[in-house]
């Protein structure tokens, strides 16, 4: 007969917007990348160091870099190392399932003296090799934004 | 030595599991706080302050500790701080306990750690400790990359997929011993992880660690508390803590840099010279398997290259020389507040001799370690006495 | 208990929106300004401890923005999440173990990032409080109306909170909000939250606040006029708002007393010379009075009508304009620290209270003085 369920749980959904502050030096760094198709990274004016992403502060030395500091980096590095994401999560960006497998590699870009991580256009692993050259693909319309490199192509000889 | 010692008097820990149904938020914190009290055989108000800790994203409650540190633990009218720092939640609690007891200003606290993650998304939360404008669009939570790092470890010293997997099967079949344990394996085989679907190259699925829910309750005192309710505590020798840049990728990440740094900081401190012969177990926070090797090298137990000559040769294995993760470790259990805390309990607990099946023979110094962040590390080293070594 | 010493503070200027910077650049400035006061480097600073908020941050691990800020790469940092007061005694308790000579305790907020009302809303549980809706705003309402209820306190009474803080601002080169409010300003802001109307509330604000601590052997290193804790205690009230009393602040009344014992205060308004405490609107001032001890329960609105709270007062309250002038949500505690540093180092400028030598800082977690966190300064 018909015994109603206890339900143990409730259900909670709400978006919490935010509006994040980005800084001088990326606002710069989308400028150049929307109209120049130009990677931006930022330079110590004290131990020298190259940091892509750019940004504000120098830890090693705790002193601020500024716009004058940016320098522009190749489109192209050597890929450090790769993986390819093979499972289901909610993307917090866009409140959605974000679609996979997809490549995901590190690799500096030449001029830099950090790594960055970014989707690589690969879902074979085998495919992938550590040292392989990979250069940024950009978007015909770009809108400034980290989606204006939607990804890095492995460079393929021959 | 600090200027007050400190000592573990009590300890609780839930069976920690995928999804605790049964109970809500409080009501699981209070099976860990209650058996810990009983351990120590205090009462609530013999706690003097209450410090409890989870990330607040996975479960969607700010504050989270105005809540459950009155609610499940003993902190009605009592100092309650939240310590949070993502993977070292734990071990962040853990320390900062360490540092009410030592600073003289408590006698007696609760440490706690715990999370309900399934009840929302882990995954998607960690991914927001990213930077929002350049890493979060492309990363893919804690096990991208984990799996770059694995990648290039594998790469950088020749380390194979099947010694990765053996630390996988050595983990959960010690999770077999421990009663607490999520994933308790006694008859796992190479093959069974080996098999598992690829979820990240070159992580496998039984590579990675399992979301797990639960809570681990603490009880610290200083010397002359401990006295009153213990013959048999375990001391803190030392702590140590290393962070690292913002960006994860600014540096290498084949190795572990902070785990050398925190760990070469306290052994000085404790006066260990060789920790494979000084340590007598150690319960590290290994994310992945891969990791577990990794974290072995920085951490001074081989030389960096050998994690996988290391357990080879069968040295962090229950009976070898330096037994890791006689609990099962993270790979067994992550309940992320909890994880890196439970590795301190565990090590009490073995310093205790109350290990039961898990216990290692003649534990008299343990090292427990937190990981998480942007590659940081948290270490302490508990004994059956709080001097140095040497 | 051990000496530890407050050596220097810096503060950014709060403001409503800073949106050319970001997280870490509103952590490096203060942490710098710091470093530059106090002529040190990096190398100078043993470990770190922040405060903050992954709501508040939108962020996940909020801590991990500031780390190459802050200077903790290869260092310890920790973070408490919560109120600033509260790293500061995490701090404390770091140089009293005898393990660090110093350490840098820095927290910081940035309001104009977030949705307050969800932010604070998250706070309640999600079985019975949430879908009322309930914020800091709606739960200080309730407050505010049984309190005034119980004890026959008035909006105009509570009115003279916002004036006081409002004038002291002024002269807080770092304030939020710089210009005075009248009475009638008051009473006339549109209603929010019977009986508290807009004006009765802080604005939210965006700023940062850093200071280094020492102990006894160094402080003179840094300063000739290092500012020595006294006392210290923290006592949390019940969380649902129906489990707490809410007509009076008995948390801090609590706090205060274990407080003022161990700094030997017996008489607060005689032997304290200055107070910051965190009033998140006008009426909790008033029930701040009397959990501190400064009146008899139910007294707080004849006490402010008396001017004792004004600079120029026997205890003068909150001289740096309070959090009813600058918000700063996480940071507002180690705000409240900073400012009476400044008063104890007689660094307050035009609002320096004369001859401060001991004073009281409040901070508070959660809804409404649930978390509550009393320190006691002196100057020797």
């Amino acid at each position: 007969m018909g015994k109603k369920e206890i339900e143990f749980q409730i259900k909670w959904k709400t978006d919490l917007p935010y509006n994040y502050s980005i800084g001088k030096l990326a606002v710069k760094f989308f400028e150049e990348l929307k109209e120049n198709k130009s990677i931006m990274g930022s330079k110590c004016p004290k131990c020298g160091k190259v940091h892509m992403p750019p940004r504000a502060v120098c830890a090693d030395c705790l002193i601020e870099m500024k716009l004058e500091d940016m320098v522009e980096l190749s489109p192209r590095g050597t890929l450090e190392g790769f993986t390819v994401v093979n499972y289901p999560f909610i993307d917090p960006t866009t409140g959605g399932m974000r679609p996979f497998p997809y490549g995901y590699g590190i690799f500096k870009l030449d001029g830099a003296d950090t790594y960055m991580m970014h989707f690589v256009n690969e879902t074979d692993h085998t495919k992938f090799k550590i040292g392989q050259r990979v250069e940024a693909v950009f978007k015909e319309k770009r809108e400034g934004n980290i989606g204006d490199i939607p990804y890095f192509r492995i460079i393929r000889e021959g | 030595m600090p200027k007050n010692n400190v000592a573990i008097v009590g300890i609780g820990q839930t069976k920690f599991r995928s999804k605790r149904r049964d109970v809500n938020i409080p009501e699981m914190i209070y099976e860990a706080v209650k058996m810990a009290l009983d351990d120590a055989q205090m009462e609530p108000k013999d706690i003097d302050a209450i410090l409890i800790g989870n990330m607040d994203h996975f479960e969607g409650i700010n504050f989270s500790e105005m809540w459950c540190g009155i609610d499940a633990a003993p902190g009605y009218l009592k100092p309650v701080v939240k310590i949070a720092t993502g993977g070292t939640t734990g071990s962040s609690l853990g320390i900062c306990g360490y540092y009410n007891i030592a600073s003289g200003i408590y006698k007696k606290i609760l440490v706690v750690g715990w999370e309900k993650l399934n009840e929302g998304g882990a995954t998607t939360g960690i991914i927001t400790a990213f930077d929002p404008v350049w890493e979060r669009p492309s990363l893919a939570g804690a096990l991208g990359p984990l799996a770059l790092m694995a990648n290039m470890y594998a790469a950088k010293y020749g380390i194979t997929s099947e010694q990765a997997a053996k630390v996988t099967v050595k983990n959960r079949s010690n999770a077999a011993n421990n009663p607490f344990a999520h994933l308790q394996m006694p008859n796992i085989t190479l093959d069974y992880v080996m098999n598992s679907q690829m979820i990240s190259y070159p992580l496998r699925l039984h590579d990675c660690c399992p979301q797990s829910e639960g809570a681990c309750a603490v009880i610290y005192a200083n010397e002359v508390e401990a006295k009153k309710v213990t013959d048999n505590p375990a001391w803190f020798k030392g702590v140590s803590t290393a962070h690292y840049y913002t960006f994860g990728t600014d540096d290498i990440m084949y190795n572990l840099p902070t785990a050398t740094i925190a760990s070469k900081k306290l052994y000085k401190k404790v006066g260990i010279k060789d920790p494979v012969k000084d340590l007598d177990v150690a319960e590290i926070y290994e994310p992945t398997s891969w990791s577990e090797l990794s974290w072995t090298e920085a951490l001074g137990f081989v030389e960096l290259g050998g994690g996988g000559k290391l357990l080879d040769e069968g040295i962090t294995q229950m009976s070898g020389e330096l037994p890791v993760n006689p609990s099962g470790g993270v790979l067994s259990t992550n309940p992320i507040g909890a994880t890196a805390l439970v590795r301190f309990a565990e090590a009490a607990i073995q310093v205790m001799g109350r290990g039961g099946k898990r216990q290692v023979p003649d534990v008299e110094t343990a090292l427990g370690m937190g990981f998480g962040g942007s590659l940081w590390t948290e270490l302490a080293i508990l004994g059956k006495d709080p001097s140095p070594l040497r | 208990m051990d000496k530890v010493a407050i050596v220097g503070c810096a503060q950014t200027k709060y403001e409503a929106e800073k949106i050319d910077l970001t997280i870490s650049e509103l952590v490096f400035e203060v942490v710098k300004k710091l470093h530059n006061e106090l002529g040190i480097t990096n190398d100078d600073v043993g470990c770190v401890i922040t405060g903050s908020n992954d709501f508040n941050d939108g962020r996940t691990i909020a801590n991990m923005a500031i780390q190459d800020a802050v200077g903790s790469v290869r260092k310890a940092e920790s973070r408490v999440s919560g109120d600033g007061a509260f790293a500061y005694v995490y701090g404390a308790m770091r140089i009293l173990s005898g393990e660090y000579d110093t350490v840098l305790v820095v927290s910081h907020s940035k309001c104009s990032e977030g949705d307050q009302f969800l932010i604070n809303n998250s706070i309640f549980d999600p079985f019975y409080q949430r879908h009322l809706g309930l914020d800091q705003i709606s739960s200080a309402g309730l407050m505010a109306n049984m309190y005034m209820s119980k004890y026959g306190i008035t909006e105009a009474q509570a009115a003279n909170v916002v004036t006081k803080n409002r004038k002291n601002a002024i002269n807080n080169p770092y304030a939020h909000l710089q210009n005075k409010v009248s009475i009638d300003d008051v009473l006339n802001s549109p209603m929010l939250a019977y009986p508290l109307k807009e004006l009765d509330f802080p604005p939210y604000s965006d700023g940062a606040v850093a200071m280094l601590l020492t102990n006894e052997e160094n402080a003179k290193k840094f300063t000739d006029t290092p500012v020595w804790l006294k006392g210290y205690a923290s006592c949390t009230d019940a969380y649902y708002l129906g489990h707490r009393t809410m007509t009076d602040l008995i948390g801090l009344e609590y706090a205060a007393k274990e407080a003022f014992k161990m700094a030997e205060i017996k008489d607060p308004i005689k032997e304290l010379d200055v107070a910051e405490v965190f009033e998140a609107f006008s009426v909790h001032e008033l029930m701040i009075y009397e959990a501190l001890g400064f009146c008899g329960k139910g007294e707080g609105g004849k006490f402010i009508e008396s001017g004792e709270t004004q600079i120029d007062g026997s205890i003068p309250v909150n001289p740096s304009g309070g959090v009813l002038s600058s918000n700063v949500a996480m940071a507002n505690g180690l705000i409240r620290v900073a400012e009476i540093a400044l008063q104890l180092m007689d660094k307050a400028e035009k609002r320096q209270i004369s001859e401060a030598n001991t004073g009281l800082a409040y901070g508070m977690n959660g809804i409404c003085s649930q978390g509550n966190c009393v320190l006691i300064f002196g100057g020797e």
